[in-house]
C-alpha cells in the first residue's frame, strides 16, 4: 500500500465491524450455556442491519462483545468504527444531570472543549427535535423523550476531538421495546430521519420482526441457545410485506424446533 | 407509512402530552407553617409540662430545676460571653474531626466498595466499628495520646469514619448496574468513571452517610470532653457538662444538655437537610420532602 493512500480510503473499503466464528458460554464444566456458536457477521459504514430473534437467542451478548463490556470465548470481532456507542432498553440517563448535561458527559469525557460541547449539545438536542428541554432532568421526561436523549448521547459518544476519518457505529439493543406502540412508531422514524443525516452504521437488536423489516436494510435471524446465523434478508428489493410474512415464519419455525426438548 | 409532516406532528404532539406533570408546592408560608409549628408546638407542650411536674414538688429542686431557672442559666452564659468560648471550643473540634473523617472515610469506602478483597478484609470491621461506642476509646485514646487534643480528635475520627465509609459503600452498592456500563460505552477511564458516574451516582447513600457520620462526630466529641478533661483541653461544651455535675448544679447540667442538643439539630437542619432535599428533588426523589 502506498503512502498517497489516505486513511479514509482504506476504511471506506473495509467493514465497519466484522464478527468471525464468534462463539460465547457463559459459566463452566456441567453449567456451561453456550450463547452464542460461530456467527460470522459483516456490517459495511453506514448500513443499518438489524438482528432478529426470540429470547435466548444471545442477541445482547452479541451486541455486548461488540460493544466491548464482555469478551468472546472463540473467534474474532474486528471494529474499523471508533469506539462504539451503545444504547439500552432503558434510557439510562444520568439522573443527576439535566437531559443537556447528559449529552455533553461522553463529550467531556473525550476531551472536548467547552465551546465546542455548547455547540455539539445544542446541535444534538435539535437533531432529535428536544431543543427546548436542554434544561429538564431525566424524570421530567416522558419515556419517548428519556430515549430520544439517549439516542442524542450516543451519537455524541461517537465524536472525536481530532475528527478522525473513522466511521461511526452505534449498538442498539431492543431501545423501543418498553414505550408503548405509538411512542414506539414515532421513534422509529426519527430514528430513521437521525440515521439518514449522520452516516454511522447501526446494528439494532429487537426481537419485533415489523421493527426489523422498516428500520433494517439487512435482516438477521438468529436461532436460540445457542444463538447463530440462521438466514438474512434484504429488505432493499423487497416487498416489505411479503419479507415481513417470510421472516415470521421462519421465526416461528424457529422457536418450534424447541418446543420437544 | 404516514408522511414525515404527520409524524413530526404526532412526536410533537406526545411530547406535549407525555411528560410527567410537575407538582407546585403551595405558597412559602404554607411549608413554613408545614415545617416549624408542629415541632415549636411540641416544644411548648414539653416545658408546659416541666413547669407543671417543678411546680408539683414531686422532685427535689436540685434534681428537677424550674425551667426558667435553666433559662436564667442560659441567659447568664450569653451575657457573661462564656458561651462563645465553649460552644467555639466544640463545634470547632467537632467540625474538624468532621472535615477529617470525611478526607479518610471517602478513599476509604471507595476502595471498600470497589476491591474485592478490601472488602472481604475490612468491610466487616468497619460495620462492626459503626456499632461500637466511640466512648469505649476514650480510655485507650487518652493512654495513647494523654489529656490532648490529639485525643479527642482520635475519639471524633473512630466515630464518624466508619458511619461516612459505610454511607459511601452503600451508596455504590444501590447504583444501578446499567450506570457504570453506559459509563464505560461512553469512553469513561476508571478514574473519570469514578468521578463522573460512581460518586454522584452514589451521592445520595453518601449523604446519608456523611450526615450520620456528623452525628457520630458530635456524640463522641460530647463523650470525649466529658470523660478526659484537663485545664490543657479548654472549657467545650462536654467540660461544662461535666463541671455542673460535679458541683452537683443541675441548672448548668440541663443548660448544657440542651445546648449539645442545640448543636446537634442545628448543623442538621442547616446544612444537610437543605443540601439532602436539593439532591433529591434534582434527581426526581422527592419522598423526602414531605
Amino acid at each position: 500500500m502506498t503512502a498517497t493512500l489516505s486513511s479514509s480510503e482504506q476504511v471506506q473499503s473495509a467493514t465497519a465491524v466484522e464478527l468471525t466464528g464468534v462463539g460465547k458460554i457463559f459459566g463452566r464444566g456441567q453449567q456451561a450455556v453456550a450463547a452464542l456458536d460461530g456467527v460470522d457477521l459483516s456490517v459495511a459504514p453506514g448500513e443499518f442491519v438489524c438482528l432478529l430473534g426470540a429470547s435466548g437467542c444471545g442477541k445482547s451478548t452479541l451486541l455486548n462483545l461488540v460493544a466491548g463490556l464482555d469478551a468472546p470465548t472463540v473467534g474474532r470481532i474486528t471494529l474499523n468504527t471508533s469506539r462504539p456507542a451503545v444504547m439500552f432498553q432503558e434510557s439510562a440517563l444520568m439522573p443527576w444531570l439535566t437531559a443537556g448535561r447528559n449529552i455533553e458527559l461522553p463529550l467531556r469525557l473525550a476531551g472536548f472543549g467547552r465551546a465546542d460541547r455548547q455547540a455539539k449539545v445544542a446541535e444534538l438536542l435539535d437533531l432529535v427535535r428536544l431543543g427546548g428541554s436542554a434544561n429538564k432532568r431525566p424524570h421530567e421526561l416522558s419515556g419517548g423523550m428519556r430515549q430520544r436523549v439517549a439516542l442524542a448521547r450516543s451519537l455524541a459518544a461517537t465524536q472525536r476531538v481530532k475528527g478522525s476519518d473513522e466511521p461511526a457505529l452505534l449498538l442498539m439493543d431492543e431501545p423501543f421495546a418498553a414505550l408503548d406502540a405509538i411512542t414506539r412508531d414515532v421513534l422509529q422514524g426519527e430514528l430513521l430521519r437521525v440515521y439518514e443525516r449522520t452516516a454511522t452504521a447501526v446494528l439494532f437488536v429487537t426481537h419485533d420482526v415489523r421493527e426489523a423489516v422498516r428500520l433494517g436494510q439487512r435482516v438477521v435471524l438468529l436461532s436460540s441457545r445457542p444463538g447463530r446465523v440462521v438466514q438474512e434478508w434484504s429488505t432493499q428489493d423487497n416487498d416489505g410485506e411479503d419479507v415481513t410474512a417470510e421472516i415470521t415464519a421462519r421465526l416461528r419455525e424457529v422457536i418450534s424446533t424447541h418446543a420437544g426438548r | 407509512m404516514p408522511d414525515a409532516e404527520v409524524q413530526d406532528r404526532v412526536g410533537a404532539g406526545l411530547d406535549a402530552l407525555d411528560p410527567p406533570t410537575t407538582r407546585t408546592d403551595g405558597p412559602r408560608w404554607r411549608g413554613f407553617a408545614r415545617g416549624f409549628l408542629p415541632p415549636i408546638g411540641a416544644l411548648v407542650v414539653f416545658i408546659v409540662v416541666w413547669q407543671v411536674l417543678w411546680a408539683a414538688a414531686i422532685w427535689p429542686e436540685y434534681q428537677l430545676p424550674a425551667p426558667l431557672t435553666v433559662w436564667s442559666r442560659l441567659a447568664d452564659l450569653f451575657s457573661s460571653g462564656q458561651i462563645v468560648e465553649v460552644l467555639w471550643t466544640s463545634v470547632s473540634r467537632a467540625v474538624l474531626g468532621f472535615l477529617a473523617g470525611v478526607v479518610i472515610a471517602t478513599p476509604l469506602g471507595l476502595l471498600v466498595a470497589k476491591v474485592r478483597v478490601v472488602r472481604a478484609a475490612i468491610g466487616p470491621l468497619l460495620s462492626g466499628l459503626q456499632s461500637l461506642p466511640s466512648v469505649a476509646w476514650v480510655p485507650a485514646a487518652v493512654l495513647w495520646f494523654g489529656l490532648k487534643d490529639a485525643s479527642i480528635y482520635f475519639v471524633v475520627l473512630m466515630g464518624s469514619v466508619p458511619s461516612i465509609a459505610n454511607g459511601l459503600v452503600s451508596g455504590i452498592d444501590q447504583i444501578p448496574p446499567i450506570l457504570p456500563r453506559v459509563g464505560k460505552t461512553l469512553g469513561a477511564s476508571q478514574l473519570s468513571a469514578a468521578r463522573h458516574i460512581l460518586l454522584p451516582a452514589a451521592l445520595p447513600g453518601y449523604l446519608a452517610g456523611l450526615k450520620q457520620g456528623w452525628a457520630f462526630s458530635w456524640r463522641s466529641l460530647m463523650a470525649a470532653e466529658l470523660i478526659a478533661h484537663s485545664p490543657d483541653l479548654g472549657l467545650g461544651l462536654g467540660a461544662y457538662l461535666n463541671q455542673g455535675s460535679s458541683y452537683n448544679d443541675m441548672p448548668t447540667v440541663m443548660a448544657a444538655i440542651f445546648l449539645i442538643l442545640l448543636v446537634g439539630v442545628g448543623i442538621e437542619l442547616l446544612v444537610f437537610r437543605p443540601v439532602e432535599k436539593a439532591v433529591l428533588r434534582a434527581r426526581g426523589l422527592t419522598g423526602a420532602t414531605a
